[in-house]
């Protein structure tokens, strides 16, 4: 087939390099052309929105900047030296870190344990589907305020039920508590690693499946031998996202807490990276160490990413040939 | 501005007398030669106002409507952009920033000054002619600083209202219910009376606090500390405002008042927050028997007659030291920036706002004590929680004195290391005096980072 292709474009290429008229523009820069005017937009946007925010927070984070005063000094290094010796820093980092490590493979495995189910042919299977993914495209703002409802002290769902079995309330919003608050509104949204892995399990041929029956293997067989190598590639791309997303986790930990006050009133629990970033940034008026930090955590992004991609290398099944091996 | 550019050609000459002419005229037909209009703007030049000034405040305050009257009464475009310190950062350093912005005087003149944001209003003031300097309120004395201590050298702003923020509002309802006497409206309580009071009053339903009995939260728990402390004989900042003392035995009394408060569990506290986030609801729910707040609730008060009929106003309280201050922490108002490019028409907003048509307007609303003397008259006194209100507050006046805050760092930093570190006091993990350590330890650091990127 490849080779067949290769004919064609041997025979084609004489007649696309033909001369052109005399004040016609050659049909590869026509073709140069309309390329960049259609990345155009992209490109502009990418300069202006990421590589200039990028580079200018870069320069932020080598001075002492407070964003208000034009004395701003130069100081090299020393904000990311700094990183390594401020224990919030370090402490708001470990639980991120945690954080990662529970709600991105819970996350998975109660999205793929929802697909598996709506994978079967069951009554009214289009309707539960709808009503898992439902909370998925809640924005996250929206459904971090429907938490706070539901768990308000005085006001809240919760409590009511609480109360209507005779037990006690709970100040769910604050430590302990607000934890375990954070970890049920990150798994609200699992309907969306449930479609994700939905459409991998449609996706693998059900003679593989029949011939594995017709062989004597049972589902358990079936679904760790066929079903969860061939949802590698799927699963693969739910833990990037995941674990980049959880990462840089943000607005549903300031919006689920008990005060809506600011960085200062998140409970310690859930003081995560990005809170300390925006306490340092708008509380503590440090763009300087803000922006060192920010870059902080796009290089441990980019280093975690880098592993799970070479960890996956072996345990990650393709059944096409990813581009460039062959 | 007047002076004649020798450069200038004969057609460009006649283009800018022939709009100077157009503008003058439009000037004079405008709103703006009507009553309670700025004259001269404060323009060094005397030439009257003109151009766009954009206004960032938040829309309750000076919002599109407020900018659609300021531009018919001044004749000039007044544009607004809501309070964002994240925008207001992001055009100072663009330098294009706001021409007036919201701030909150107290707090904030020393930070603003200190970075050289904040323009010096001195000689605006000196010529301006609707804000005289006899009718000026000593509580306008927050927003200036000498670069050494707050309250003296220029002014950077001006209040459009403010409230000596620890006097109380109880509810006498709530008071009567429990059998608890009711605050006198001249004589200022005890602090610890407050509290067992606060005690008595406080009704709860299983381990829920239905019925909270004090909030001394105020606006912030570094302030409420500084007021406590002064109030104990001490000083939380030391004179030169670049470090803290937690651990004086003034100030470890204000901490030990503070978690006795937090420990009955009678109030809001960090590890107990109010779910309303802020008093009004609360207090109007009837679940909110005294909170140290400041004149300006009452106005939540005018438009709710079952709260109007049971609130009741009492001075800020005091310990047993004899010193009796009835601080401001906000003096929330309006200061131009240096980097203005049209500050001659950014004062004549500023004045506008705080000595014209809207400032009487809020005065009679009740949601704050008017700037200018000479507007207090309007506060309201119809009901009778106003009247009692009213005559409260004039006589509270008397107490006021404008305390020092750092120009180091913003407030809202120290208050994210109290809140950080309160918890474990509260619990009762570490005690008052470590507390008073790690305060001092993560504050002063901070202090001290916050001096040195000034040098």
């Amino acid at each position: 087939m490849s080779s067949a292709l290769t004919e064609v474009r041997r025979t084609a290429a004489p007649a696309a390099v033909e001369r052109p008229a005399r004040g016609k523009k050659p049909p590869t820069l026509r073709k140069a052309r309309t390329f960049y005017l259609f990345v155009a937009p992209w490109i502009i946007g990418f300069v202006a929105l990421t590589v200039f925010p990028l580079g200018y927070a870069f320069w932020l984070s080598l001075t002492d900047s407070d964003g208000l005063s034009p004395k701003t000094h130069f100081v090299g290094f020393d904000n990311y030296i700094e990183i390594f010796h401020d224990p919030l820093t370090i402490s708001s980092l470990a639980k991120t870190g945690v954080f990662t490590l529970v709600t991105v493979p819970l996350g998975i495995l109660a999205g793929l344990l929802l697909a598996v189910i709506l994978n079967q042919p069951i009554k009214a299977r289009g309707l539960f589907r709808a009503l898992i993914y439902l909370p998925a495209v809640v924005p996250p703002v929206g459904a971090a305020l429907t938490f706070r409802l539901i768990f308000d002290r005085d006001a809240g769902a919760a409590n009511g039920i609480l109360s209507s079995l005779g037990l006690d309330p709970i100040t769910w919003l604050v430590d302990p508590n607000a934890r375990y608050v954070l970890y049920g509104l990150v798994m609200w949204g699992c309907g969306g690693s449930m479609i994700i892995s939905l459409a991998g399990l449609q996706d693998i041929p059900r003679e593989l499946q029949e011939a594995a029956q017709v062989d004597g293997a049972s589902y358990w067989q079936s679904f760790t031998r066929i079903t969860i190598p061939l949802l590698s590639p799927v699963i693969l791309f739910q833990i990037i996202t995941g674990v980049i997303g959880s990462l840089q986790s943000f607005a549903p930990l300031l919006l689920s807490s008990g005060s809506l006050s600011g960085a200062g009133t998140v409970p310690q629990g859930n003081y995560m990276y990005m809170i300390h970033v925006f306490a340092q940034y708008f509380s503590a008026s440090r763009f300087g160490y803000a922006s060192a930090m920010l870059w902080m955590l796009f290089a441990v992004i980019l280093l975690v990413t880098l592993v799970i991609i070479k960890v996956s290398a072996k345990t990650v099944f393709y059944t096409v040939e990813p581009e460039g091996k062959k | 501005m007047t002076t004649t550019n020798p450069g200038l050609s004969r057609r460009r000459f006649l283009a800018l007398s022939g709009a100077a002419a157009g503008g003058a005229l439009a000037v004079g037909c405008s709103p703006a030669s009507s009553t309670n209009t700025p004259a001269a703007a404060g323009s060094s030049s005397g030439s009257a106002a003109k151009g766009t000034v954009t206004v960032m405040s938040q829309s309750g305050e000076f919002g599109p409507k407020e900018a659609k009257a300021a531009s018919q009464a001044l004749g000039i475009t007044v544009k607004t952009v809501e309070y964002d310190l994240t925008k207001l950062t992001a055009m100072l350093a663009s330098g294009n920033p706001p021409d007036v912005v919201r701030g909150m005087g107290a707090l904030e003149t020393p930070y603003l000054v200190a970075r050289q944001v904040a323009e010096n209003l001195d000689p605006y003031f000196a010529k301006s002619t609707l804000i005289k300097a006899d009718d000026i309120d000593p509580v306008n004395d927050v927003w200036r600083y000498d670069g050494q201590k707050q309250g003296a050298g220029p002014r950077y702003g001006f209040a459009k209202d403010y409230s000596q923020d620890c006097t109380i509002w109880y509810n006498g309802g709530l008071f009567d219910a429990a059998g608890v006497t009711r605050p006198s409206p001249t004589a200022p309580m005890l602090l610890d009376e407050l509290l067992e009071d606060g005690k008595k009053l406080t009704k709860r339903q299983g381990a829920k606090v239905s019925v909270y009995g004090l909030n001394p939260n105020g606006l912030g728990l570094f302030s409420q500390f500084a007021w406590l402390t002064d109030l104990a004989g001490g000083k939380l900042s030391a004179d030169d405002l670049a470090s803290v003392d937690f651990s004086s035995p003034e100030a470890q009394r204000a901490l030990n008042w503070y978690l006795d408060y937090a420990k009955a569990g009678i109030g809001p506290t960090v590890l107990n927050p109010d779910p309303n986030g802020w008093d009004g609801p609360t207090f109007q729910a009837g679940r909110m028997a005294s909170t140290l707040s400041g004149y300006w609730l009452g106005g939540l008060f005018s438009g709710d007659p079952k709260s109007a009929k049971v609130a009741g106003f009492a001075p800020a309280p005091q310990f047993d030291t004899s010193r009796r201050i009835s601080p401001c922490f906000g003096g929330t108002g309006l200061w131009i920036p240096r980097a203005s490019k049209n500050k001659d028409a950014a004062f004549a907003v500023l004045e506008w706002f705080m000595a014209g048509d809207p400032a009487k307007a809020r005065a009679t609303g009740g949601w704050g004590i008017p700037p200018l003397k000479s507007l207090q008259k309007l506060m309201p006194q119809k009901l009778p929680y106003q009247k009692q209100a009213y005559e409260t507050q004039m006589a509270e006046k008397q107490y006021f004195s404008v305390m020092s805050f750092t120009p180091y760092v913003r407030q809202d930093a120290i208050n994210t290391v109290i809140t950080r570190e309160l918890p474990k006091a509260i619990k009762g993990t570490t005690t008052a005096g470590q507390l008073a350590d790690t305060l001092n330890s993560q504050i002063n650091a901070q202090l001290a980072d916050g001096k040195k990127r000034l040098r």
